[in-house]
């Protein structure tokens, strides 16, 4: 699979705070079931986070607490300079600087890739049609789909469509990206290409906070790893570090039965 | 005097002459003693009001006898054109006002003479003052073209003295129609004796009356296509706009909106048809009738598609408002550029539906007298005494429902295509646990690639 680099996601940020997203003591209930029970995460410009833990331990849930597709119960989340846990603010124009992958993609089926891609340049940031289209086809470029651009999602492999749901999200311009199982629902075969566009993603200086059950990406790419068990951080440090020396049961127990 | 009459002397002496013959006509006629009540000709025009010439109708000649007069005899003069048929024949009543009360018809026996130009009558008994002499001939035809028909005639007294009778008012006719021709040619035929005299095709299929409903119903089709569609995209934004409310975040909204919904899908169309177009003149409210029809059916209609859009809306998979609100669009933007253009595709069939059973109920308004189909073969059969026309409106609503009812399965087949890759593939048992996640969100939520039948509520004809 060759993948171009991805360059330049980094132009836009220019705070001189270095943490991109600060989660104080977040907790989150559905209903009297307690998913969260107080996180604490910083996460530094140019950073890769990987997450990870077993099948319900709140990973997705911190993840989409953090562009608020889950309301908070408790606890502070600071984007930039901003707390976007305080009502006051506008979560839509925080979530233009966040970009989202989700396992099951989400593209909008009734467009192309490029009108996908080009949806909320186009409609959020307001850009003309051409340019809207000129951002589309560059992002599909990068991701290695600049001969699918007129494809419907439903002409597409799975991999295929998370490339372009990754284009999608970089057209926005994001400070950070949120990646969450991106490469589940993929068959074996298709998993790489997604992961290459990530990869190099990641080499260009993007701010990442990816929760993954593929071992050797979160070794090879990870700045940081953190180990979830319900609905706390249990452990974290470099991936040497959580791989190879885990220092709590439920971490060695959790990387045991994943190799 | 030389000088020429102006203008204006002319018109003048004019006015002093018609004046003049007026009075002296005044006094030369003594006050009539048999004076012309009515003059009417049967339509018979097939579903229609007209009289055809050319073609037998009865004649109803009414005229009453004053005051100290007694009448023995009636002449009437028919004017050139008219044509008696193979059994035309005439009827003579009296009407007996002695109790004006209960007036009583009496066959009355006569001498009649018939013939094309003029009908004598020689009554065997004189009818005397106050009473009315009813005069019929049957199977009468009138002058074939369409122009006025004005009947003029004599009567007898007791003395045998004549008098003139004032002239009937003037009977319009009609030339007759190419259908009408094309019925009399049909009837004529072999063929058509032989298939009418089996029963049952008779009073089905009867191709005389096939001829004369198919032009006269096509405009009551008009009328119901018409009536349907007016009233239908008046439903669509109202509808929308209610799958909202239903939707809202605010539980009053919601309330409001869902009784709205209730009560009118749990309502017959008849009844809602009823109270509309007797509620409202009781309110003083007299609104045109086609315009209250539109309206009504627009109502009803709104709330069956305000539950078809809540349910293509909420079959559109949650990951598409994520996914819309994670590029930071907000809920506008969302429903008019991610989640309507999905729902768009998913609906029309059984958005198509309810334009067929809509345009089925129009009929029901012909209950209430709105001209539209129903009512037109109603008429058609009434005059016939026969079923052919409403088999020919069958056969009318048959055009735009069958038709309609291919286009269904066409989209229903390629929306299925579209989506059927939707679903990820090899992500069998991660997609039914989604689904059984947001089953408890959504209740009428489905997965993509399910068909919306399953979630749509079906609205059941109410007539
Ligand atoms: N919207 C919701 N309503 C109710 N419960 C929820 C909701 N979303 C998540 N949960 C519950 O919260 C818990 C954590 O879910 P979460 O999706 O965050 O786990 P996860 O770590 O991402 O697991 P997986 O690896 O299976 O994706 C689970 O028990 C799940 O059932
Ligand atoms: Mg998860």
């Amino acid at each position: 699979m060759t993948t171009d680099r991805i360059t330049g996601t980094k132009t836009s940020a220019s705070t001189g705070l270095r943490a991109v997203v600060r989660i104080e003591g977040l907790r989150k209930s559905f209903g009297s079931l307690e998913v969260l029970k107080g996180v604490d995460l910083e996460v530094d410009r140019g950073e890769v986070v990987v997450i990870l833990g077993p099948s319900g331990s709140g990973k997705s849930t911190l993840l989409r607490c953090v562009n608020l597709l889950e309301k908070p119960t408790a606890g502070t989340i600071y984007f930039e300079d901003s707390c976007i846990t305080d009502s006051k603010v506008n979560i839509n124009h925080i979530r233009e600087k966040v970009g989202m992958v989700f396992q099951s993609f989400n593209l909008f089926p009734h467009l192309s890739a490029r009108a996908n891609v080009a949806l909320a340049p186009r409609k959020v940031l307001k850009r003309s049609h051409e340019e809207a289209d000129r951002i589309a086809i560059e992002q599909l470029e990068k991701v290695g789909l600049g001969d699918r651009v007129e494809y419907l999602p439903a002409q597409l492999s799975g991999g295929q469509q998370q490339r372009v749901a990754i284009a999608r999200a970089l057209a926005m311009d994001p400070h950070v990206m949120l990646f969450d199982e991106a490469t589940s629902a993929l068959d074996p075969e298709l998993v790489r290409g997604v992961l290459d566009v990530m990869r190099s993603l990641a080499e260009a200086g993007m701010t990442m906070i990816v929760v993954t059950h593929e071992m050797g990406f979160a070794r090879e790419v990870a700045d940081r790893v953190i180990f979830m068990d319900d609905g706390i951080i249990v452990e974290q440090g470099s991936p040497t570090e959580v791989f190879d020396a885990p220092q709590h049961e439920r971490t060695k127990d959790f990387l045991g039965h994943i190799s | 005097m030389t000088t020429r009459p102006t203008a204006k002397d002319l018109r003048h002496m004019l006015a002093w002459v018609v004046g003049l013959v007026c009075v002296l006509a005044l006094l030369a006629t003594p006050a009539q003693g048999l004076t012309t009540d009515r003059t009417t000709a049967a339509p018979n025009q097939d579903g229609g009001r007209n009289v055809i010439g050319g073609e037998p109708t009865r004649i109803t000649w009414v005229g009453t006898v004053e005051e100290g007069e007694e009448v023995t005899g009636i002449t009437l003069l028919f004017p050139a054109g008219c044509e008696l048929s193979d059994d035309s024949y005439v009827k003579v009543q009296e009407m007996d006002m002695s109790d004006p009360q209960h007036p009583l018809h009496n066959e009355r026996s006569a001498t009649i003479d018939l013939t094309a130009a003029r009908l004598i009558v020689e009554l065997d008994e004189p009818i005397p003052a106050g009473n009315l002499l009813y005069v019929e001939i049957y199977k009468f035809c009138l002058p074939p073209v369409s122009g006025q028909v004005i009947i003029t005639g004599t009567y007898t007294d007791a003395s045998g003295a004549s008098h003139d009778l004032t002239p009937s008012p003037p009977i319009d006719t009609i030339a007759l129609t190419s259908t009408q021709r094309l019925i009399n040619d049909l009837s004529e035929q072999e063929w058509v004796k032989a298939w009418n005299s089996v029963k049952f095709l008779n009073i089905f299929v009867n191709p005389l009356w096939i001829v004369a409903s198919i032009p006269s119903l096509f405009f009551g089709w008009l009328r119901s296509l018409g009536l349907v569609l007016l009233g239908f995209p008046l439903a669509i934004p109202v509808g929308l706009g209610i799958s909202f409310l239903r939707m809202s975040r605010f539980r009053l909204l919601r309330f409001v909106s869902s009784i709205y919904v209730n009560i009118i899908r749990g309502t017959p169309l008849f009844l809602q048809i009823y109270i509309a177009f007797f509620g409202l003149p009781l309110l003083g409210i007299k609104p045109n009738d086609y315009l209250l029809g539109v309206l009504v059916l627009a109502m009803n209609s709104s709330a069956y598609l305000a539950e078809i859009f809540r349910a293509g809306i909420q079959s559109i998979h949650k990951g598409q408002f994520e996914a819309a609100s994670s590029l930071g669009m907000n809920g506008v933007q969302t429903m008019f550029f991610v989640i309507i253009p999905q729902t768009v595709r998913r609906v029309i069939p059984t958005m198509t539906s309810e334009f067929i059973l809509l345009f089925k109920d129009t009929s029901l308004l012909a209950a209430v007298g709105v001209m539209e189909q129903m009512m037109f073969a109603k008429t058609l059969v009434n005059t016939a005494g026969n079923m052919t026309p409403y088999v020919i409106a069958a056969c009318y609503y048959l055009i735009v429902t069958l038709p309609l009812t291919r286009i269904i399965s066409v989209f229903e087949k390629r929306l299925a295509a579209s989506e059927g890759r939707e679903a990820p593939p090899g992500d069998k048992d991660k997609m039914t646990k989604r689904v059984g996640l947001f089953k408890t969100i959504a209740p009428l939520s489905a997965t993509d690639s399910e068909p919306l039948d399953a979630t749509t509520p079906e609205r059941h004809s109410s007539a």
